[in-house]
C-alpha cells in the first residue's frame, strides 16, 4: 500500500540517472505518456521538471495541469509515484541555470547533446508521494561518517589565522577527508564581473591567477546565480567545460608583443567526467566559488553536494572574517634591512592601461594586484622601504581598491603566489596582520610603459 | 480502417523494450505505471501490456472506466520511441500461458537495459512479476506517434480517428 513520503526521502530518485516518465491528459480525455530527463528538488513541496520540446506534455500541462511522474531508485529499483500540479515555467535563475548544467551532462551521457536544450524549468507542486508495491533490492547502507568529515574539515578551517592557510587547509582537508583530488578556490573581482583561481589542489600547474567570467562555464554559473551547479556525466558537455586551455600566445600580435599571455591557463582536468561548484557566499555577498571535478563519472552526488555547501558557508565566513581584520595600525618602527641584491637585473615593466606587470617579458599579473606591484617596486626602488601594511594599501588612491569588500587579502595572496611560481627573485613575506615585507633579491630596472 | 504499423516499429515492440502505460480517471487526473513485459501481434493490431496488479490500482481502474490507454515503448540504448493510444482496452488475469512472453520480455530487457549500465539483477527487481499480482491489458492502437527526441518528435504516425467510447 502506499504511505506518504517526503521528497527528502527519495532524493536518490532525483539524480538523473534513470529518465523519469510523465503522464498527462488532454482536456479532450486523452493521456499521453513522455520521458522527462529531470526531476529536481525545488523545495520540500516542489519539484522542478525540464521543458526541453513544445510537444503533447508541453500542451497538456497548459491546459490540464495534473501530472503523474514515475521515478525509480537507481540503486534498488523501487519506484514512486509522484502526484504533480503545474504552476508556473522558469526561463531564468538559479533553478534553471543548475538544471541547464545538469542537462547538458546528462544529454552528453545519451549522446544527444545537440537535441537536449532546456527551454524551461516547470515547476509543480508536489500533492502526493506515493511508494509503489515492489520487493526491490536492499536499500545500501547510508554513507557512513559524512556529519563527522564535517567537523574535521570544520575543525581545519576554524584554526586557521591567515587567508593562505585557510584555503590549502581547505582544499587539503576535501583531499584527505573527501578524497576529493582536483579542487580550486575562485574569488570575485566584483568590478571586473569576473572569478580568478587564488588556490588550486591536484593539476599540474596551480593556474592561480586564472580567471572566469561570471557565467562561464559551471564555475561562472555558480558564482553568477549564486546556486550549486553539479554535473555527473560531462565527457561532451563543451558548454561547461573548463578544459579549453588558451595558448600563452593567443593573445600575441606584431605590434605589441609584451601584452602577450595576458591569460594565465585554467589548471583543469583536460577531461573532467564530473564537477560540482559552489558559491562562497558571506553576510549574503558573494566571494568567490569553491570547485571540485574528476575525471570519473557520477563522482559527486547529492550528498557531496550537501557537505560542500555546507563547508563553503564555513569558509566564506572565515575568508570574510580574515580579510576583514583590523590592520596594523603604523608601519613596524624599527625599519628591517633589505636582503642584500645581487646578480643580473630583472626589467620590471608597467602598462597603465590594464595594470599589467612583466618581468623580463613574461607576463606576471594585471589589473589591483599588478597595480600593488608596481606601487610596491616603485617605493622601494625610490626609498630602500621594504615593510608595507594592508592599510597604506587601502589608502592609495591610486590603487582603486573599492571601499568595501576590497579583497585586498585575497589579492595580496594572488600577488605572492604568482611571484613565487614565476619570479622567486622577488616574494613577498607576511609579517603580521596587516603587515607584509617585499624581499628584492636582485636589481630591478623599472619602465612604465 | 485500421491503424497500420510499419514493419521496423513491430518488431521494436516485439522485440521487448521499455514500456510505460498511462490512463486518467473521470476528473481528468493521469494514472501511470511501468509495465513488466509486452506482446504485439505480428501485424501490429493487438497489443498487450502486462502490469501489476499491486502496483497498478489506479492505472487499472482508471482504464476500466474510461477505456484510455496510453503506452511508450522505447527502446533505452537508442532512445527510439513509439506511443500507441486506444480509447478501449480489455483485461484479464495472467496465467501459465502468459509465462514464456514475461519470461522473453525479461530477457529482452536485461540485454536493453544492459546497454546503459544496469545489470540484469537491477533489471530483474525492476520487472519483477509474481504471476498471481499481474494483469494483461490487451487494446488496438488507434493512434501512434514517433516520440524519439528530436525534430519529428510528438508526429503524429498514419493513424485512424480513435472513436469515442
Amino acid at each position: 500500500m502506499s504511505e506518504a513520503l517526503s521528497l527528502h526521502t527519495i532524493r536518490p530518485c532525483l539524480e538523473g540517472a534513470i529518465p523519469a516518465v510523465m503522464a498527462t491528459c488532454d482536456p479532450d480525455g486523452t493521456p499521453n505518456v513522455a520521458y522527462i530527463s529531470q526531476v529536481v528538488y525545488v523545495d520540500a513541496a516542489h519539484v522542478a521538471l525540464s521543458f526541453q520540446f513544445f510537444n503533447k506534455t508541453r500542451q497538456n500541462i497548459l491546459r490540464n495541469p495534473r501530472a503523474s511522474v514515475l521515478v525509480l531508485d537507481p540503486v534498488t529499483a523501487h519506484f514512486y509515484r509522484l502526484h504533480l500540479l503545474y504552476e508556473r515555467t522558469e526561463d531564468s535563475g538559479p533553478v534553471f541555470e543548475s538544471m541547464r548544467a545538469q542537462l547538458a551532462g546528462i544529454a552528453s551521457h545519451a549522446g544527444m547533446a545537440e537535441v537536449f536544450e532546456l527551454k524551461g524549468a516547470d515547476i509543480y507542486a508536489v500533492e502526493r508521494i506515493e511508494s509503489v508495491a515492489g520487493e526491490g533490492l536492499p536499500a545500501p547502507a547510508p554513507r557512513s561518517g559524512l556529519l563527522h568529515t564535517l567537523r574535521l574539515c570544520s575543525e581545519s578551517i576554524a584554526r586557521c589565522s591567515g587567508l593562505d592557510e585557510l584555503l590549502q587547509g581547505a582544499l587539503q582537508g576535501l583531499q584527505d577527508k573527501l578524497g576529493i583530488q582536483h579542487a580550486m578556490v575562485l574569488m570575485l573581482d566584483a568590478s571586473a564581473q569576473q572569478l580568478y583561481t587564488v588556490a588550486s589542489c591536484g593539476y599540474a600547474t596551480s593556474g592561480v591567477g586564472s580567471e572566469i567570467r561570471l557565467g562561464q562555464g559551471v564555475i561562472g554559473m555558480a558564482a553568477r546565480e549564486r546556486t550549486p551547479v553539479r554535473i555527473s556525466h560531462m565527457t561532451h558537455a563543451a558548454l561547461y567545460s573548463h578544459a579549453i586551455r588558451e595558448s600563452m600566445d593567443a593573445h600575441a600580435t606584431p605590434d605589441a608583443p609584451p601584452l602577450r599571455g595576458l591569460d594565465i591557463p585554467y589548471p583543469g582536468l583536460p577531461e573532467p567526467h564530473s564537477q560540482v561548484a559552489v558559491p562562497l557566499l558571506s553576510a549574503g555577498r558573494l566571494l568567490g566559488v569553491l570547485f571540485a571535478e574528476s575525471p570519473e563519472d557520477m563522482r559527486f552526488g547529492f550528498e557531496d553536494e550537501d557537505l560542500l555547501v555546507a563547508i563553503a558557508g564555513q569558509l566564506a565566513a572565515a575568508i570574510d572574517l580574515l580579510q576583514a581584520a583590523p590592520d596594523a595600525p603604523e608601519p613596524l618602527p624599527t625599519p628591517t634591512a633589505a636582503p642584500p641584491v645581487s646578480g643580473s637585473a630583472l626589467r620590471v615593466r608597467h602598462f597603465a592601461a590594464n595594470d599589467s606587470v612583466f618581468i623580463n617579458d613574461d607576463y606576471l599579473i594585471k589589473g589591483v594586484a599588478g597595480a600593488i606591484v608596481w606601487k610596491l617596486l616603485r617605493d622601494h626602488q625610490h626609498t630602500g622601504r621594504v615593510d608595507f601594511t594592508n592599510r597604506e594599501l587601502r589608502l592609495d588612491p591610486a590603487l582603486r581598491l573599492p571601499d568595501v569588500a576590497d579583497n585586498l587579502e585575497a589579492r595580496l595572496l594572488l600577488l605572492q603566489r604568482r611571484l613565487q611560481e614565476n619570479c622567486p627573485h622577488i616574494h613577498i613575506e607576511k609579517t603580521g596582520r596587516g603587515r607584509f615585507r617585499l624581499c628584492v633579491l636582485r636589481p630591478v630596472v623599472l619602465e612604465d610603459a | 480502417m485500421s491503424l497500420v504499423l510499419d514493419p521496423d516499429r513491430i518488431a521494436m515492440v516485439a522485440k521487448g523494450v521499455s514500456a510505460i502505460v498511462a490512463s486518467r480517471d473521470a476528473t481528468m487526473r493521469p494514472s501511470i505505471m511501468r509495465a513488466v513485459g509486452s506482446h504485439i501481434s505480428a501485424d501490429g493490431q493487438e497489443v498487450t501490456v502486462y502490469l501489476r496488479r499491486s502496483q497498478s490500482r489506479q492505472l487499472l481502474q482508471d482504464i476500466t472506466a474510461t477505456g484510455e490507454i496510453a503506452v511508450v515503448f522505447s527502446e533505452p540504448s537508442t532512445h527510439r520511441t513509439l506511443q500507441l493510444k486506444a480509447r478501449q482496452a480489455k483485461q484479464r488475469a495472467a496465467h501459465a500461458d502468459d509465462l514464456p512472453v514475461l519470461q522473453a520480455y525479461l530477457q529482452s530487457m536485461v540485454n536493453e537495459v544492459g546497454k546503459v549500465g544496469y545489470g540484469p539483477r537491477y533489471v530483474a527487481a525492476m520487472l519483477a512479476a509474481p504471476l498471481q499480482d499481474v494483469v494483461a491489458v490487451t487494446f488496438k492502437p488507434a493512434a501512434a506517434f514517433d516520440q524519439t527526441p528530436g525534430p519529428r518528435a510528438g508526429s503524429a504516425l498514419a493513424c485512424t480517428t480513435p472513436p469515442r467510447p
